[in-house]
């Protein structure tokens, strides 16, 4: 086997041990909290004993959690059970939205997420990288100060509070929508009329998850290309005589490019899991949301398949950043 | 977070005031409600879109929890009674209503000329297929409401005969049927109702349903065929507007035309702004803030085979149970300070379980507990508890297994207000050597350790308490204690005795006193101290639709009876 081909099994093995584990402590986790998903902190007088029965019978509350040791089938549990679901790829029923399926809600949310992620990614990795350059090579002068100011302004800023900033200029200034993705009950005549509703309605809330991302972008950016700009082979290439661009884009880009693989597929995995804070602010039915209900109405099935789709995300991002690496960097492969 | 703010049924009814009432009530009428639209015009046309903090937890009526469910059912579905702003029943599908000389056989008359929204008439086979339904089938509230019907016969197209076990008062009666959305035969009969999603909603309201996207938005649109008043607006658009913030900007920049819930801070820069109206009321039934005190004995404490579950801790603190030491924390418990800080003044003045919408039911010649610092400290020197140690904090009688007068004070944590509530009652009571250790809880860890597990000393909490002002009494009595219901081990078999008469009492005015006997009990036991009642805040816009109603007792902007009077403004 090919020295590549062995780093990669090696990657891809490691990832599926942490995804094993990920699987049971995603189980365990939940349940060892307390309170009832049946009752779920309902305080109403209406409630009586016997629909909380029933309601733990219909999802499968009654078994127990890991063992069955009071006779009867040993594997009888509800952790068995979540295990061979599992293994059909049914993630179960919510038990908050009692009539869908898990894995069709993770469905619908992640698609909104990845709406409002894909495009703040891409604009916050243009720009964050285009800007960290920019700045290490006009290191130490006026338009450098100002956009490490600006970024370290955009990292530091509570994200919702960017938002809700965003949002109330937008709204009185541009007109533009406070929430939801579409206009409700729009018909459009063209094509053209859609990606114009689209847009609209993307503009703020990709706008301010691309800006708080842009920072730390930018700021990494910029110190691994100034770290760059000290090593030696750089002082040759000025030597030979090559110009800026040359020297950016042959010599330095691509090694200062290894600390921002890390960072992007980092904050790639995570923000799969829903920018929840943006998320909250413009009424963004993604994942995060999802995520935020199902914790507050103990909604375990959504809750693992979110905590599920996260780990994988976020093992997948990590994969392809080793990947990356690997194509960036050949010396990783031999290590 | 949507938390969930749990909507019990009893607000719901409570909040659909009468469409069309009476077959004779005029076009433009509010029903039974005495105010009058504000504004007027005979423009047709225009969807208004209303701002919630939520959406509806599920399409299909007999799941729903939250509030924002049951705002769409009153819309899109009719019920036998309704309940007015002024918190009088009043006829809907049914007109009229008798019951027999033993009190046991409602005969309940129907109109004939309703249809559901598919064309398909509405008789009495669907009414009685209804109330079935919900009896037969284990949903978490409505059931409630039709249990008690043991019989439901079909007597002819127009009429049908309810029968109970026991007498049931005429609100009782009233109440339970203004729960009963009727659902149609055809289409449910088929169905296991436990699992049908009804994503068509056919039912036969004022409004039918046009699409509606989980998380995002609920579209209706007027039903022309509806036999009541038809709607003047071409439809109506819920918009589930998650943050506070955006709701209001939406409302100023005329992105929606109205918002049924925002915080108390946002009043003042809505009232100064153009074209927009706030309007604050008591909600139907209400709801209320509640401290109290975990008084459960060794005797009562719910053991696991009770509660089915685990058996009750009951680490109350000692010195609770010493009803001289309850009395002095609601001497020492400034309401109205908590009202400001709680409600930014909106809240009025709470006493017990029973709220100001009840009407008749409160108890307002009760003498509350004054604000008296002094008067608390004289009833703990009084009942011999003394701060030794010069601490400040007052030392536990010798024959108490507790050292001083240091109580756990929890709360939920989904509550904005309640952390500064905790510290204010922390403030006063320290005035008297009472200390107390803060800790806010997730609702369902706060659950758990209340009831009925009964592992706790004091919890601020909040109820929503039902249209029919019998209905939350039920929390203080014996045998509520093993389901956790009664979350304070308050056990009086006195009380219990007469909260079992009123809820069969037939006459009113006896009702009446032995509701107010039992506040009485309440107060001087000092089971609860209740330091206020919410208030809804509603707003809207003037300057797109006219028509909005104001001067209620109660307020419901979204209910049907606001929304068939509202006009485009031209």
């Amino acid at each position: 086997m090919s020295q590549r081909g062995g780093y990669l099994l090696r990657k891809v093995g490691w990832a599926l041990v942490t995804l094993a584990v990920v699987i049971t402590l995603n189980f365990l986790l939940f349940r060892i909290l307390p309170g009832d998903p049946a009752t779920a902190g309902v305080r109403d007088p209406r409630l009586n004993q016997a629909a909380i029965e029933d309601l733990r019978a219909r999802f499968g509350l009654d078994k127990p959690v890991i063992l069955n040791l009071e006779g009867g089938n040993p594997f009888d549990t509800q952790f068995t059970a979540y295990l061979a679901a599992l293994a059909r790829g049914d993630l179960g029923t919510s038990f908050a939205y009692r009539d869908r399926d898990v894995s069709e809600l993770l469905g619908e949310a992640l698609v909104n997420t990845l709406w409002l992620i894909l495009p703040a990614e891409f604009f916050a990795i243009v720009f964050g990288v285009a800007l960290g350059l920019f700045a290490a090579w006009r290191r130490g002068r006026t338009a450098d100060v100002a956009s490490v100011t600006f970024s370290l302004f955009m990292w530091a800023l509570p994200i919702f509070f960017l938002g809700i900033i965003l949002l109330i200029a937008g709204v009185t200034w541009f007109d533009l929508p406070v929430a939801g993705r579409l206009t409700i009950g729009a018909e459009y005549a063209s094509l053209a009329d859609l990606a114009w509703d689209v847009g609209r309605h993307l503009l703020l809330p990709t706008l301010t998850l691309g800006l708080a991302l842009l920072g730390e972008y930018m700021l990494i950016m910029r110190s691994s290309v100034l770290e760059i700009f000290g090593e030696d082979y750089i002082l040759t290439a000025r030597a030979k005589g090559l110009s800026t661009y040359r020297i950016i884009r042959h010599h330095a880009l691509r090694n200062a490019m290894l600390p921002m693989v890390t960072l992007i597929a980092l904050t790639l995995g995570f923000t799969v899991a829903g920018a929840i804070q943006v998320e909250a602010v413009f009424s963004w039915p993604g994942l995060g949301s999802l995520t935020v209900n199902a914790v507050s109405d103990r909604d375990y099935p959504v809750l693992q398949g979110a905590f599920l789709l996260l780990a994988v995300s976020v093992i997948v991002a990590n994969l392809a950043a080793e990947v990356v690496y690997g194509w960036l960097d050949p010396r990783v492969v031999e290590d | 977070m949507r938390r969930s703010r749990i909507f019990p049924i009893i607000g719901a009814i409570g909040l659909a005031l009468a469409a069309c009432t009476t077959p004779q009530s005029s076009p433009s009428g509010g029903g039974g409600s005495s105010a009058e639209p504000s504004g007027g015009g005979t423009a047709t046309g225009g969807t208004v879109k209303i701002g919630l903090p939520g959406y509806p937890d599920y399409l299909n009526p007999g799941l729903a929890v939250l509030a924002e469910s049951y705002t769409i059912y009153e819309l899109v579905y009719d019920t036998p009674i309704t309940v007015t702003a002024t918190g009088e029943f009043v006829p809907k599908l049914a007109t009229e209503w008798s019951v027999s000389e033993d009190g046991l056989t409602w005969t309940v008359v129907l109109r004939d000329d309703a249809t559901f929204h598919d064309g398909e008439p509405l008789d009495a086979t669907d009414v009685a297929f209804s109330i079935e339904l919900y009896r037969d089938t284990v949903f978490p509230l409505l059931t409630s409401y039709a249990e008690p019907f043991v019989d439901v016969t079909v007597v002819d197209e127009t009429t049908i005969e309810l029968t109970t076990v026991d007498p049931m008062s005429q609100p009782l009666f009233e109440g339970n049927l203004a729960a009963i959305y009727v659902l149609p035969e055809h289409i449910w009969a088929s169905e296991d109702p436990l699992e049908f999603e009804n994503a068509e909603m056919i039912g036969s309201g004022p409004f039918t349903l046009v699409e509606a996207q989980q998380g995002e938005f609920v579209q209706l649109a007027t039903n022309p065929e509806y036999w009541g008043t038809v709607a003047a607006i071409d439809g109506v658009i819920f918009q589930t507007i998650t943050n506070a913030d955006a709701r209001i900007t939406a409302l100023t920049n005329s992105q929606v035309d109205a918002l049924t819930e925002f915080p108390a801070t946002a009043i003042s820069t809505l009232e100064n702004a153009e074209d927009i109206v706030v309007n604050t009321a008591e909600t139907p039934g209400g709801q209320l803030r509640d401290i109290f005190f975990n008084v459960t004995t060794a005797e009562n404490c719910p053991t696991a085979e009770e509660t089915g579950g685990a058996a009750g801790v009951c680490s109350g603190h000692p010195a609770l149970k010493d009803v001289a030491v309850r009395r002095a924390l609601a001497h020492a418990t400034d309401k109205e300070q908590l009202i400001q800080v709680a409600t930014l003044g909106t809240g009025s003045q709470g006493l017990s379980l029973v709220t100001r919408s009840h009407g008749d039911f409160f108890a307002s010649e009760i003498e509350d507990y004054a604000f008296d610092i002094d008067e608390a400290n004289r009833l703990l020197d009084d009942a011999g508890y003394e701060d030794t140690n010069g601490d400040g904090v007052r030392e536990c009688l010798p024959d108490q297994d507790c050292d001083d007068l240091t109580f756990r004070l929890n709360f939920p944590d989904d509550s904005d207000t309640a952390p500064r509530e905790a510290d204010q009652l922390g403030d006063t009571w320290s005035q008297i050597g009472v200390a107390v250790q803060i800790q806010g809880f997730e609702a369902r860890a706060l659950t758990a350790l209340c009831c009925p597990g009964f592992d706790y000393d004091i919890m601020i909490w909040s109820w929503y308490t039902d249209i029919d002002a019998g209905g939350l009494l039920a929390v203080a009595t014996c045998e509520e204690i093993p389901s956790g219901f009664n979350e304070t081990g308050y056990c009086n078999p006195e009380y219990d005795t007469l909260n079992d008469e009123q809820a069969v009492e037939l006459d009113r005015d006896t009702r009446i006193a032995q509701i107010h006997e039992l506040q009485q009990i309440l107060i001087d036991d000092v089971v609860y101290i209740v330091p206020y009642y919410f208030v809804s805040i509603q707003a809207w816009r003037t300057d797109t639709f006219t028509g909005w109603i104001e001067g209620t007792p109660t307020i419901g902007l979204e209910d049907p009876t606001q929304l068939v009077v509202l006009r485009p403004n031209e």
